[in-house]
């Protein structure tokens, strides 16, 4: 529990000031972009599909990577620190999903003030999933290539599909390549798919994980 | 805390760090690890503190360490690149992790510790000395009062006056709150006087384990002119020897007997205690046939 309050606290709070601070930026551009064109896809929807999963992919590295080697050298075991990440994991992508909902409802305010066209935003169990997974595979793949070095790229493929899988429900995240309209192929079938891919992801790392050598740091 | 090593080895790729190693540490001493660069001491502190997987049995009061929780909170190694933080934290970060993580962290003392060695609170661990960063390093490692500490070339970087007040602040704090408590160090003379028991590896292996005075009554220094001191010395295990003119000094490893230090006597030799460092130098180079 303590290593959970540790992480929910130095973590949650700095991203939480990071959305704030990506969703002030993005109504200013948003504004910026309005006086030559007109608005027609949500700005939001953007940081929180696109850029979003990259800031909690990176949580998730940050938490194998710099967090678990800090832990062991205070006595606590790599399980307790897989156990609390993986709580942690649930916890973060739910505080994500809720804060990229609760930025959709003030940039709706704006944009009907501002007669603007939002367009698709997707569901906001697709964002919680989307952000699930992309902090899992971050785990995973620090996880790899931590205790492997260039032998974690095996990692990487799993990575990639499991990331693009839990994306398929997001608005504006392109199709996949050999595949067209993904998105009515399995339906909600996805966002099993997305929690299996979690599953998986955290089984791996945690596999991995459990023998992880705490090597030193360059000095 | 006792410590029980049983053919322990430690390997990267083809590269054989610790080799079969066993010994026990009694507990509540300190102890100090010497070997030369790349011997392996950091490695032996890894196993025994759960930094990796061992190869082998590494047994703490009997319990296996690596991944045991109740183990791993009873022991504490600091290296000298600093694991208890990352290097984007402050130095306060580095405080509450062990205020947050371990039951025997004893914050007051780390406040004191701070003071003692002028660490900045507010600045980032990346951007100390690396004589503030074995500061740091010693002061998590003596406030988180582990029953088990390790102390890796703690010393780094650290000045004269500093090195002075962490070895007073060790051996205080060692009185007051015993432990087993085992530092590797270069500067063997500067802590020759704290170490009660003195293991020394070599190549990854254990070359001795001794109580510190009975390592240093192991050597002696038999000076006197040369054809005395060859004679005196013909069958023992010479570690060295230094010739000026007719005079000769030799280091021999072992103890001597009553019959021997008589025969000393009588042929008019000068017999002395030689250094802890001088004993380890000789112990691990290629020489007498002792490795």
């Amino acid at each position: 529990m303590r290593v959970f309050r540790h992480l929910a606290t130095s973590l949650a709070g700095f991203s939480a000031l990071v959305a704030a601070g990506v969703f002030v930026f993005t109504v200013a551009l948003t504004f910026a972009v309005s006086l030559f064109k007109d608005v027609v896809i949500s700005g939001w929807s953007v940081a929180a599909g696109q850029v979003g999963p990259w800031f909690v992919l990176f949580v998730g590295v940050h938490v194998i990577h710099n967090v678990l080697p800090v832990a062991v050298a205070h006595g606590r075991t790599r399980r307790e620190l897989l156990g609390a990440a993986t709580g942690f994991s649930v916890v973060f992508a739910a505080a994500m999903a809720a804060v990229a909902w609760l930025g959709f409802a003030v940039e709706g305010g704006v944009y009907a003030l501002m007669d603007w066209t939002a367009g698709d935003r997707g569901l906001p169990h697709a964002y919680f999933l989307m952000y699930l997974v992309w902090c899992a595979v971050g785990m995973l793949l620090a996880a790899a290539f931590d205790t492997s070095g260039l032998a974690g790229l095996v990692a990487l493929p799993f990575g990639i599909a499991f990331a693009v899988m839990a994306k398929v429900r997001i608005p504006g995240s392109g199709e996949l390549p050999f595949l067209r309209n993904e998105m009515s192929l399995l339906g909600a079938g996805w966002h099993v798919a997305s929690a299996v891919a979690w599953l998986l992801a955290v089984a791996a790392t945690w596999l991995i994980a459990k023998n992880m050598p705490v090597r030193s740091k360059s000095a | 805390m006792q410590v029980d090593v049983r053919g322990l080895t430690v390997r990267y790729g083809t590269i054989t760090a610790v080799d079969d190693m066993s010994f026990s540490l009694s507990g509540n001493k300190i102890y100090g690890l010497l070997g030369r660069n790349g011997s392996g001491k950091t490695s032996l502190m890894s196993a025994l503190a759960g930094y990796r997987r061992p190869v082998g049995s590494v047994l703490l009061d009997g319990a296996p360490v690596f991944e045991n929780a109740r183990a791993m909170r009873n022991v504490c190694l600091v290296r000298h690149t600093t694991d208890a933080a990352d290097k984007g934290d402050k130095v306060v970060h580095a405080l509450e992790y062990g205020k947050a993580w371990r039951e025997t962290w004893d914050d007051t003392y780390a406040r004191e510790l701070v003071e003692l060695f002028g660490l900045p609170l507010k600045t980032k661990v990346g951007e100390l000395s690396l004589g503030q960063r074995s500061a740091l390093g010693v002061t998590i490692g003596l406030a988180s009062r582990s029953p088990l500490t390790m102390l890796d070339e703690s010393h780094l970087g650290m000045d004269t006056p500093t090195r002075y007040a962490f070895y007073d602040a060790l051996l205080q704090d060692f009185m007051r709150h015993p432990r087993t408590i085992v530092i590797s160090t270069y500067l063997i003379e500067e802590l020759a006087s704290l170490l009660e028991e003195v293991l020394i590896i070599d190549n990854g292996r254990l070359v001795l384990q001794e109580e510190a005075d009975v390592l240093r009554s192991r050597g002696t220094e038999v000076t006197g002119t040369a054809d005395d001191v060859d004679a005196f010395t013909a069958g023992l295990t010479v570690l060295s020897e230094k010739s000026l003119g007719r005079t000769k000094s030799v280091m021999v490893y072992g103890t001597l007997d009553d019959a021997q230090l008589v025969h000393a006597r009588r042929l008019g030799l000068e017999l002395g205690p030689i250094a802890l460092q001088d004993l380890f130098v000789h112990l691990t180079e290629p020489v007498g046939g002792l490795r």
